[in-house]
């Protein structure tokens, strides 16, 4: 039965009744979805906003009070600590970011030229994505470990001497071996959306340029990677958040250290909130950090809309 | 056109109404414990049921049930065989709401009493940490349930560890208390003093390639607990008296200045800033650390001459002094406590004296652990007597001495570990070169300032 049939026949005010109904019939039954995810969501991030105006730390929590934006306003202006620890996860997220697209890109390429093999190549590559980032932390300290790591292993083998250097200790090394470790665990989702995103483009312009005479990268500097933008700016975006809340993989391979050497901003709001019980200060210090995702997200979204807008007008 | 129902908004609000309605005496009643009935009542007599099942006469808790919020791991979870006795005498059930180990149940017991959110009777509590429960209004003092002569045979250090405000708040299940561990086979003696030991663990560095002469746990409490053992002994203190912090004095930064020389030196692992317990454990057993300072509840695996490489060739020794004439010995103990929140304390108590009774001390101590009650250490050191272990009566002896001794723990503030958070970044930093030790000092002390200010111990 349609709501026209019914508008048609019943009066007025009767049909003004029934298609407001049924107009909020679908909230109504929303209803208790959206006051569930408003509770266990909502809630929690609204009540650490408010924390964040206060003073509230887990050794006295009966004596909150409200300090206004004063947390905001330490960490920003007289908490060194902070804006190191800022633009180091800065740093980070661009090198693993852009560095797993590269490699992403350049199996993704291979993969999707393979005659044989693909469901394979594709089973293999994403087997590091099935570890849990604790385990993989584990893995490359273990990897990195000075007296029987891996590493150092491989090096006394090759040169017959004993080596004990301290990967992880030493300044920029501890801050790499890091990289490597998150780069070695999520560089396959990079490559499972850019291969997707090649496997669906139109074969009709590679083929007009084929007859045209384009070279290989022409081909690829002027149609794949194009063509390819708004996936790889997706990818960009959700690697770009998941990069930006890195904890797991520092917290057990150098917990932020040694001496905040490799502090991220995670490992620093949990050192802050929950060794330091400063938990108004750590809430602060998450806000902050919700505007640096965002403020990432913002970026790729607005490119990938570019992206697609400029793909529309070429077409 | 058939007819259907039409769903006015009138009809809508009534229905969400009663299956509102509904929901909420359900969440009602599940929230007092009672458990909605099928609507067709039983035919049979329930008088049946009652003789067929009569209540336990003569067991004090019966039908009680008692939470608990505790830590475990292998040698810990041990002592909790002994609570299926425990029912079977009172009547009650002991029910673990957690389980984690000692870091975790911390976090997770601050975590519960800040938001007041405590649903259990019993918890794992440690000496270091209690003054933050404590601070929290979280705990139940337990002198009142606890009489003298039940608490005479317990260590007097161990009460005295977490008794404040002239208040008992835990009951000591056991503890442990650093010593010095050296290798036989590189050196003969042990150092007496900690300037003593800096030389010894260079010259054992130089002498044995590939050996490092010491070396010490490397971050966090573990870090901080290491500094403050050795310029304890140096003649210094974390605090003066009004708790403004003094580690910054020259006991303070001769106690970093050690660390960071050692480190220099290569006579540390280069990677020991990145080193816990177990990581400083393996090093040992090992063979690449000459001596330092460790738990004697290492001890059994440190012998295992299939886990060890050092097995039969180490000894034992108690701390060094300092220039202030005092034995280092850091340590600790854990126990448990009862919640403010407990709705069965009586039952608690009861719990909680037998887990730390004579049997479970006896239970514990065969696990190499070292236990809180001093008959329990006067049988287990006579039986050690005819032990193969040459070390085995050395080193009750040496543990009982130092706790009687010896045994110092961290100042009683619920800010250990957030000064312990302030602390170990800036010792890292020193041991690694990147400050002096005076200006890294003065640096921590200075935060540390800040922090016990926002804490409210200055006027």
């Amino acid at each position: 039965m349609s709501v026209q049939t019914l508008g048609q026949k019943a009066p007025r005010k009767r049909r003004q009744r029934v298609q407001l109904t049924e107009r909020h019939l679908p909230l109504a039954l929303l209803l208790p979805s959206i006051l569930i995810i408003l509770l266990i969501v909502g809630f929690p991030m609204v009540y650490s906003l408010y924390l964040s105006f206060t003073n509230f730390n887990l050794t006295s929590p009966g004596n909150v009070e409200f300090i206004g934006l004063q947390n905001y306003i330490n960490l920003l202006t007289e908490d060194p600590n902070f804006w190191k620890t800022f633009g180091r996860t800065v740093l980070f997220i661009s090198l693993a970011v852009n560095i797993e697209f590269l490699i992403g890109l350049g199996i993704a390429q291979l993969m999707a030229r393979a005659i044989r093999g693909q469901s394979l190549a594709r089973t293999l590559m994403m087997m590091p994505m099935m570890f849990a980032p604790i385990l993989v932390g584990f893995q490359f300290k273990w990897f990195f470990n000075a007296q029987v790591g891996m590493i150092n292993n491989i090096l006394y083998t090759l040169t017959g001497e004993p080596h004990f250097i301290p990967w992880l200790i030493d300044t920029p090394q501890g801050f790499i071996a890091l990289l490597v470790a998150e780069i070695w665990m999520s560089t396959p989702f990079m490559v499972i959306i850019l291969e997707a995103g090649i496997l669906s483009l139109p074969q009709e312009p590679f083929e007009a340029a084929e007859v045209d005479g384009a070279s290989g990268w022409q081909k690829f500097r002027h149609l794949t990677l194009p063509m390819l933008m708004p996936f790889i700016y997706t990818a960009m975006a959700i690697r770009s958040l998941d990069v930006a809340r890195a904890y797991d993989i520092v917290s057990i391979m150098t917990g932020g250290g040694p001496g905040m050497r490799t502090e991220l901003i995670w490992t620093y709001v949990n050192r802050l909130a929950f060794t330091g019980k400063q938990f108004a200060l750590g809430s602060a210090m998450s806000y902050i950090t919700v505007i640096l995702s965002f403020a990432f997200t913002y970026m790729f979204f607005r490119n990938v809309m570019k992206s697609r807008w400029e793909g529309a007008m070429d077409e | 056109m058939s007819e259907e129902k039409k769903l006015s908004r009138r009809d809508f609000i009534k229905a969400a109404g009663v299956a509102g309605s509904a929901t909420v005496v359900a969440s009602a009643l599940a929230a007092c414990g009672a458990t909605p009935e099928p609507t067709a009542a039983p035919t049979e007599a329930p008088a049946v049921q009652a003789t067929e099942a009569p209540a336990v006469v003569g067991k004090p808790f019966d039908g009680k049930t008692v939470r608990v919020h505790a830590i475990s791991g292998a040698n810990y979870d041990e002592l909790y065989k002994l609570v299926p006795a425990w029912e079977e005498k009172t009547g009650a059930t002991v029910e673990f709401v957690f389980k984690g180990n000692g870091f975790e149940t911390d976090k997770r017991l601050v975590q519960d009493f800040a938001a007041g959110t405590v649903d259990y009777d019993v918890c794992w509590d440690h000496s270091s940490f209690f003054s933050q429960y404590v601070k929290a209004d979280g705990l139940e003092p337990l002198d009142d349930y606890f009489s003298e002569e039940e608490l005479s045979d317990f260590i007097p250090r161990l009460l005295d560890a977490t008794t404040r405000d002239g208040k008992l708040w835990v009951l000591p299940r056991h503890f442990d208390i650093s010593c010095m561990h050296y290798r036989t086979d590189l050196t003969d003696k042990a150092p007496e003093t900690w300037d003593e030991f800096k030389q010894m663990a260079l010259d054992i560095t130089a002498n044995n390639p590939g050996i490092f002469g010491t070396q010490f746990a490397g971050k966090e409490e573990a870090l901080t607990g290491r500094f403050y053992e050795v310029q304890t002994a140096e003649g210094g203190q974390l605090f003066n008296e009004n708790w403004e912090p003094t580690f910054n004095g020259p006991a303070g930064v001769k106690a970093a200045t050690m660390f960071a020389e050692l480190y220099a030196a290569g006579a540390m692992p280069p990677d020991m800033t990145n080193f816990l317990w177990e990581d400083v454990a393996q090093q040992f057993v090992t063979g690449l650390i000459g001596m330092y300072t460790e738990w004697f509840g290492w001890y059994s695996y440190f012998q295992d001459p299939e886990a060890s490489q050092v097995a039969g060739k180490f000894d034992l020794a108690r701390q060094p002094v300092g220039d202030g004439g005092i034995h280092s010995g850091w340590a600790g103990h854990h126990g448990f406590s009862i919640t403010k929140a407990a709705k069965e304390k009586e039952a608690a108590a009861d719990l909680i004296k037998h887990l730390t009774s004579v049997e479970g001390n006896e239970l514990e101590s065969t696990l190499g652990i070292l236990i809180s009650r001093q008959s329990v250490w006067d049988k287990i050191i006579a039986e050690a007597e005819g032990s193969e272990d040459p070390l085995a009566k050395k080193r009750l002896e040496l543990a009982l001495l130092q706790a009687s001794e010896d045994f110092k723990t961290p100042p009683l503030i619920a800010e250990w570990l957030p000064l312990s958070n302030i602390l170990y970044p800036i010792l890292q930093q020193i041991i690694l070169g990147d400050i002096e030790p005076q200006a890294g000092m003065d640096q921590a002390a200075e935060e540390a300032y800040e922090m016990m200010k926002n804490a409210g111990y200055y006027s």
